[in-house]
């Protein structure tokens, strides 16, 4: 590992990309109240998504130089962190052929669900991939606890969200009518696409959760070290790309549209 | 025997049954204790065969062992790079092990078993079709809860199936083995999922093989809602098994980018790569992707049978439409993912027995990559009938007609190619030969299908079937024999028989042209695809008596082959040199190959496909101190 930052200037990085994530997703929620316009929308979002995958998810470590023994953990390094990305991308695929579903079959309208309740599990998860990032950032400058206590957090930050999906946001959308099987004909379709939608990212959060518990507990048996630490590295990238789709499933499911 | 049951696929096999009984009786009890109805049809009710399957695939993976060094880390505990094989022989192809040569020949191996299957479930229904009315599929025969007919359905649909899976196999056969010897590399970037990727296949299949039994499902292999929604148990079956082997496809797809663009060897720049590697790049960049859309799609039908969202019901306000487009963004690109390496190895071979260099190498490895990219803005072809916005039928059409421009590429480089050369004929280049001009049949008979003004006409006709058996045997049979011929050596150090090896060419290729010809010429006067009856007053019996015959004949070839492939292993020729006199590195050193491939590793010095030109070399091997103490 390169320590190109020193760990203040790290951390500090990360506060100010947080600020930055929160102020623009106040923006991107008044934009939707007051005006409504959806380029306008997905602009923010593409901001938003692009600070998480240079600033949080480290995109350009891609690129760095491994040296050139290939039985050094850093070049392996380096080959799993290509893997990787390359299941992120394939990943996406799922998450943009949702996105495709959901355009088709609602357009420009949307569930009727509680605004409160969205922004909250929004901010959880932003503030999930905050900590993320500082428990990485620790770990590579070698501070094991501080690590353990900043995954301990996003752990449950993390599990609020997916209780507070599963169990708060499905229950009073269910209460409200919204449900699975379209059993409102007037309703139409959107029941299907918000559980799908929800359900498959809330999946994701779920195995995140898990990935985040192993490093953990690998964590304190002293596995990793400053150095040598891929598998944290990788939970912490995971845990971000779920925190990224989120970046476009809240203002599909939340903000673009009518609600009906 | 005693060997069989303690391998890891008999472990993995018996787990798989207990998976199922443990998913399937969890979703019984559950329902129990709701006081919904416990059984069904087909004994267990639909939520609990989809259940118990989708559980039986994971029990499989944890019980062959596949998995269990992942678990050990995820415990904090470290493994070896490499484990040695304990198993020698056949032993070795259904246990476990992390050598990808290995892993390439279970991967063909499986990909063989399934061609058979596949083909014999084509022989069934195409006796069937010998001559107009019902002959034996009739309406008073009763089997796995199907009638004859329905059978027919079944059998049509998973010959459809079966045989894509067993080329995505094939392919990955290919690739395993041959892309890391190609490389200079010991091994795959990731051994433990090139193993899970190959393992995760064997249950998909059994999954798929169980909607047969389930009361099969009548859809062809495209699964179109609406009528997707409401076949039988063996419907759900049918999607498991496909989403199960999709993901086969996707984390081998993803290793072999990962290898490549990790471990070649020194000097070898993109530009002197074998051209194969540029086919398996371009394939896999296909397969990472776009197989999420395919099982995806077939995810929310389950869903919409399970839990009654109606996606693609309309009644509910979903749109089937909606499923046609998810599902042909994977299905079309997927036949570039089966026809590119086959083209590749097509490339790879042709100088070898011309003793020529191969002709615009650099516009050959774009022309992959640019059939790769155009292929996913093409999907829209196969619905010019659906009823979709009729504004896109015209850029679809366009888009379409683009991928003759790199196919086009690649014919005029390998007639180039083999221009003047010194050409031998022994078998592998008979299969490429015959992959050429069978593939340009498929290319010839494309156009009309992409047009739309045509293809109103021709949709869902037996032409398109004609169509595809050519494309997909010029683009992948052909050259998966071809591989099978020019590798065999390498692998166990013997040579398949010459003799044999004609006469599986000299019968199959008349037979196959006969068999396509004829599909191609009855769909246009009139012929129906996926039916098991004809109007005896098309006029067509007659041709599909002869359809028939040719088909068996290609089956006797089928069997000609494999009788060669296994017989050789023991009595084959002797073959341990250069047997093709090859530039490429993997002939340079003796055959079988030693477990960790190169003991000496090598450098890129010069034009890989440089044959005939004086004091040329591609490759030098370079003393290493890394090598000396191994």
């Amino acid at each position: 590992m390169t320590h190109s930052q020193n760990k203040s200037s790290a951390l500090m990085q990360g506060v100010v990309i947080f600020v930055y994530l929160a102020v623009l997703t106040v923006i991107e929620y008044f934009i939707a109240v007051a005006f409504d316009a959806v380029p306008l929308l997905i602009v923010v979002a593409v901001i938003k998504a692009g600070l998480v995958v240079y600033y949080y998810m480290h995109i350009y470590q891609l690129n760095a130089d491994d040296g050139d023994d290939e039985h050094s953990y850093r070049y392996k390094t380096g080959t799993n962190r290509i893997g990787l990305w390359l299941f992120l991308l394939s990943d996406a695929f799922v998450f943009a052929g949702l996105m495709v579903m959901r355009a088709n079959l609602l357009g420009m309208t949307r569930p009727h669900l509680n605004q409160t309740l969205g922004l909250v599990v929004t901010a959880v998860l932003l503030v999930s991939s905050f900590f993320m990032n500082r428990g990485e950032t620790a770990m590579k400058h070698g501070d094991v606890k501080a690590f353990m206590n900043n995954t301990l957090v996003t752990f449950v930050l993390g599990l609020g969200f997916f209780l507070g999906v599963v169990f708060v946001e499905w229950r009073i959308a269910a209460h409200e009518g919204l449900t699975a099987s379209f059993g409102n004909p007037s309703v139409g379709p959107v029941g299907g696409v918000f559980y799908m939608m929800t359900g498959m990212h809330a999946f994701h959060v779920l195995t995140g959760l898990i990935f985040l518990g192993v490093v953990w507990n690998n964590a304190r048996k002293g596995v990793y070290s400053a150095e040598q630490h891929w598998g944290v590295e990788a939970a912490a990238v995971y845990w971000h790309f779920v925190d990224l789709v989120w970046i476009f499933f809240y203002p599909a499911l939340y903000l673009i549209g009518t609600a009906v | 025997m005693k060997k069989f049951f303690s391998s890891a696929l008999a472990r993995g096999l018996f787990w798989q049954l207990i998976g199922l009984l443990a998913g399937a009786g969890l979703v019984t009890g559950i329902r129990a204790l709701m006081g919904l109805s416990t059984t069904d049809t087909f004994f267990f009710t639909e939520p609990a065969w989809v259940l118990g399957g989708f559980i039986s695939a994971l029990f499989f993976l944890v019980g062959s062992g596949v998995t269990s060094d992942w678990i050990k880390w995820a415990r904090g505990i470290d493994t070896p790079d490499h484990h040695e094989d304990h198993h020698t022989g056949w032993e070795k192809y259904i246990n476990l092990s992390l050598d990808h040569k290995v892993i390439g020949i279970q991967y063909t191996l499986v990909a063989l078993v399934l061609i058979g299957i596949g083909g014999l479930f084509a022989l069934i229904f195409r006796t069937e079709l010998a001559a107009s009315e019902l002959q034996f599929l009739t309406e008073d025969i009763k089997l796995f809860g199907q009638n004859g007919p329905q059978l027919y359905n079944t059998l049509m649909s998973l010959h459809g199936m079966i045989m894509i899976v067993s080329i995505l196999l094939g392919i990955s056969g290919i690739i395993n083995y041959v892309v890391p010897l190609l490389l200079g590399a010991q091994d795959m970037a990731f051994p433990r999922l090139n193993a899970f990727s190959y393992w995760i296949a064997v249950p998909a299949a059994v999954l798929l093989l169980m909607s047969l039994f389930l009361g099969g499902f009548d859809t062809g292999w495209t699964g179109y809602p609406p009528l997707s929604a409401r076949a039988p148990v063996g419907m759900q079956m049918f999607f498991l098994g496909v989403f199960v082997a999709g993901w086969s496809s996707i984390l081998g797809a993803l290793n072999v980018i990962v290898t490549v663009l990790r471990m070649r060897a020194k000097g070898m720049t993109a530009m002197k790569m074998p051209i194969f590697v540029w086919a398996a790049i371009a394939t896999s960049l296909i397969a990472l992707t776009a197989t999420q859309l395919i099982g995806l799609s077939f995810q929310l039908v389950m869903f919409q049978r399970l839990l009654g969202m109606g996606f693609f019901d309309p009644a509910k306000g979903g749109n089937p439409v909606l499923f046609q487009h998810l599902f042909w963004f994977y299905s079309h690109p997927a036949v570039y993912v089966f026809v590119l390496p086959g083209l590749g190895v097509i490339s790879e071979l042709l100088p070898v027995f011309v003793r020529k260099p191969l002709f615009g190498y650099r516009w050959i490895a774009m022309s992959s990559l640019g059939i790769a990219l155009v292929g996913f803005v093409v999907w829209a072809h196969h619905m010019f009938t659906s009823g979709m916005n009729e504004y896109l039928r015209v850029p679809f059409m366009y888009s379409t007609l683009l991928v003759a421009v790199p196919t086009g590429v690649k014919f005029f480089s390998w007639v180039a190619t083999m221009w003047k050369g010194k050409i031998s004929t022994p078998t592998p280049m008979l299969f490429v030969l015959g992959a050429i001009v069978v593939f340009l049949m498929g290319g010839l008979s494309g156009p009309p299908n992409a047009t739309v003004s045509t293809d109103l006409h021709l949709h869902d006709t037996y032409f398109i079937v004609g169509h595809f058996h050519d494309t997909i045997f010029g683009g992948f049979v052909f050259p998966f024999f071809a591989a099978i011929y020019y590798w065999y050596p390498k692998a166990t150090g013997r040579k398949m028989n010459e003799t044999l090896g004609k006469l599986h060419f000299w019968l199959m290729t008349p037979s196959f042209f006969v068999l396509t010809f004829l599909m191609m010429y009855t769909g246009l006067i009139g012929m129906r695809r996926r039916i098991a009856d004809y109007d005896p007053a098309l006029g067509i019996d007659f041709y599909h008596l002869l359809m028939t015959i040719a088909g068996y004949l290609i089956a006797i070839s089928v069997i000609i082959f494999l009788y060669n492939f296994f017989v050789s292993m023991k009595k084959g020729e002797k073959a341990e040199g250069n047997v093709w006199n090859s530039r490429s590195p993997e002939w340079q050193v003796p055959s079988p190959m030693p477990v960790h491939n190169y003991d000496q590793p090598f450098e890129v010095v010069g034009e890989p496909y440089d044959y005939g030109l004086k004091d040329s070399t591609y490759v030098r091997f370079v003393e290493s101190a890394k090598s000396a103490h191994k």
